[in-house]
């Protein structure tokens, strides 16, 4: 229960709080203490089964009094700390009181909340508990946890937060009336939904060899049953070419069993594709709420289900993915970026994980993000994009395949053949970088396999920089850098290699102060 | 620019003309930043040379080098920084205050030009380290919702300047721009 330094904290009891009184203050449920019980027992397992063997020396006595004490331990300190965590709903804040030894005393205001989600792990769906979030976008990971409620309070907190500036708030100052039944209007059909055959289809285009990774790690920690060569390419080309079956077969059984290894690999991606897929986006279901503030809903996950609203208000950009096969049958991947990431590590909201163009734009319309329209000219930016870098990366690959190929082996020269992919990998990211503003939006285009488009409306610009490199003012080129609320810091809004005259022109126009 | 400096030495003023050359006619910082520059550049340089001696007195018995083969190319690049870098770098810095937004213009061979307009600052801070209070600068730091730029400083503002922005500033902060 230590927590990171966050929103607001105040170690000293303002007049306000001494006016609520504990009282007003009330606990998680009492299940809570079971949920993270268990996940404190998973988490020392382990060290009791290293305990059974060393210290122990294998005597199960002993072991299980430990295991006994360990338990007791466990459930004895996750009880001290639910007794010492309390929480009270305002009429416009949250505050929360936690900790142990050093009390910590946070206060949320219900206008700087992002979103809201509710999360239920298979445990707590089970024990009919949920794990509330408020992200106020202030630091990495959550705001404000509350692990765990029953799932009608998760439900009606939110739902307060939501409704917060609507009035009907105000006049409910007592948490426990407003804890409504959340009377959501089921009867509307949902902006967008995903069933079974198009998670599916977003799975296929999920490739990843996730899988695969896991098979080695795993294989990697389990090496002490495997062969002692068993990394060791060398070991299996001897095994293999000393093996009759292999040699025994016509050389097009041999290419056969190259392709099902190959065809083997493919579907393993896919697989893992497919199935991480229907595990995170399972009953995919987009609302638009409209008690409060208007927002979005959104409801998703096979085990751990998730529950998040966010007001429509806090989307800054509309960002859609795709690929150059998926383009082709028209899937696109519509996320918003907001201040709060999304729970699943990434830093934009998935609206519609798998959704053709005519799916894409009401849930656009709700948002007044206009998405591109037919008779909009994209620029492109200045072809020195992919042709400097070619260049240096040719003259790089050539001197390294000289070297190498003048002093350990001829063969090594071909390595300047690299150049040829990359190079036309650099050509296509060139073609597929392109830009174009509007009156109230700039689009911006990046990538050639993970294509990006992403439509900003120009007030929610926060800075703009106009950067050069060294190898920029010889050709008197810059880029401009868009500053955004929320996204990855790696990864900011750019449009690279355009003239300088260019790039002022356009930040004027992008600053141009509402 | 609504903070130019105005400074009674005539040779501290042509300097200040052959800084806005550089600048594209921005306000150059306040002149002691110069000095602090080479003051921090000049620490580097001594850190550099420092370290290239200890890999020659750890390396002198193993490889068969001539004394100085590190020190001396090594010490020759500090030497070179130390009476190169500071001036170039100071005369790129600029800044301007216009009517709603702030501009900053920076580096020498990386050039970054940001405007972050007032009403997207969230909050600001005025900073002081140790040797900038010898010379009396202080950084003006704005800090923005953005995660790209989410915190824009300015360093080498004269510390009465950098209070003056603040309070120009902190008259635009709106509440809840995002």
């Amino acid at each position: 229960m230590i927590d990171a330094p966050l929103t607001s904290t105040t170690e000293d009891e303002s007049a306000d709080d001494a006016a609520m009184g504990e009282a007003s203050f009330q606990r998680l449920h009492p299940l809570s203490i079971i949920l993270k019980s268990i996940a404190a027992i998973s988490q020392n397992l382990i060290a009791m089964g290293v305990l059974y063997f060393s210290v122990f020396d294998r005597n199960i006595i002993y072991t299980g009094l430990a295991a006994i004490a360990l338990l007791a331990a466990i459930i004895g300190v996750t009880a001290l700390v639910w007794s010492r965590f309390t929480y009270h709903i305002g009429p416009k804040e949250i505050r929360i009181k936690s900790g142990l030894i050093s009390r910590n005393n946070r206060s949320i205001p219900f206008d700087r909340i992002q979103d809201v989600s509710l999360e239920q792990k298979l445990v707590s769906r089970i024990l009919g508990l949920a794990t509330v979030k408020l992200e106020t976008g202030a630091s990495a990971g959550e705001d404000g946890k509350l692990d765990a409620l029953a799932l009608a309070d998760g439900e009606a907190l939110r739902d307060r937060v939501r409704d917060y500036k609507s009035g009907a708030a105000a006049t409910a100052a007592d948490p426990d009336e407003g804890a409504l039944p959340a009377a959501e209007p089921e009867e509307r059909p949902p902006l967008f939904a995903m069933d079974n055959r198009r998670i599916l289809i977003a799975g296929l285009f999920n490739f990843s060899f996730v899988l695969l990774a896991i098979l080695a790690a795993i294989a990697q920690n389990l090496d002490f049953l495997l062969p002692d060569d068993f990394f060791n390419p060398w070991y299996w080309a001897k095994q293999l070419s000393e093996q009759d079956v292999v040699n025994g077969l016509s050389s097009s059984a041999q290419i056969a069993g190259a392709a099902a290894a190959l065809i083997s690999l493919i579907a393993v991606g896919l697989g893992s594709g497919i199935i991480r897929t229907f595990i995170r986006e399972y009953g995919f279901r987009l609302d638009r709420v409209d008690r409060g503030q208007p927002g979005f809903r959104r409801q998703r996950g096979l085990f751990t289900l998730t529950d998040m609203v966010m007001p429509i208000h806090r989307v800054q950009a509309a960002i859609l993915k795709t690929g150059p096969i998926r383009q082709r049958f028209g899937w696109y991947h519509l996320k918003f970026q907001s201040l709060a990431g999304d729970g699943s590590g990434e830093s934009d909201h998935s609206a519609a994980p798998c959704a053709q163009m005519a799916e894409v734009e009401p849930i656009l319309a709700e948002t007044s993000i206009a998405n591109v329209t037919a008779d909009l000219e994209f620029c492109r930016v200045n072809p020195a994009l992919w042709w400097r870098d070619a260049v240096l990366l040719t003259i790089v690959l050539s001197a390294v395949s000289i070297g190498i190929g003048l002093f350990v082996d001829p063969g090594f020269y071909a390595l300047i053949l690299l150049a040829v992919p990359i190079v036309a990998v650099k050509f296509l990211g060139w073609r597929h970088h392109q830009y174009t503003l509007t009156k109230t939006q700039l689009f911006v285009r990046t990538g050639w396999w993970r294509r990006k488009l992403t439509i900003l409306p120009i007030r929610k610009i926060q800075t703009v920089d106009i950067s050069q490199s060294p190898l920029d003012h010889p050709l008197d080129l810059a880029s401009v850098t868009v500053g955004i609320a929320g996204g990855s810091p790696m990864a900011p809004l750019k449009i690279n290699d355009i003239p300088m005259a260019s790039a002022m022109a356009l930040r004027a126009k992008l600053i141009r102060s509402d | 620019m609504t903070e130019a400096v105005s400074s009674p030495d005539p040779f501290e003023q042509i300097e200040q003309d052959e800084a806005q050359s550089y600048n594209q006619g921005l306000t150059p910082l306040h002149p002691p930043q110069k000095s602090l520059i080479r003051l921090n550049t000049g620490i580097f340089a001594i850190i550099l040379t420092i370290a290239a001696a200890a890999i020659e007195f750890a390396v002198r018995n193993e490889l068969p080098l001539a004394a100085g083969s590190i020190i001396g190319p090594i010490a020759a690049f500090a030497l070179f920084l130390f009476v190169m870098l500071p001036n170039r770098i100071y005369r790129r810095w600029g800044y301007d205050m216009a009517e709603e937004q702030l501009r900053v213009l920076r580096g020498f061979m990386w050039r970054t030009d940001t405007i972050v307009p007032f009403n997207r600052i969230q909050h600001i801070d005025v900073a002081q380290g140790p040797f900038q209070r010898v010379f009396g600068l202080s950084t003006l730091i704005v800090h923005t919702a953005g995660t790209h730029n989410s915190v824009v400083a300015l360093p080498g503002l004269s510390t009465p300047d950098a209070e003056t922005m603040r309070d120009t500033i902190k008259g635009h902060i709106r509440q809840d721009m995002i």
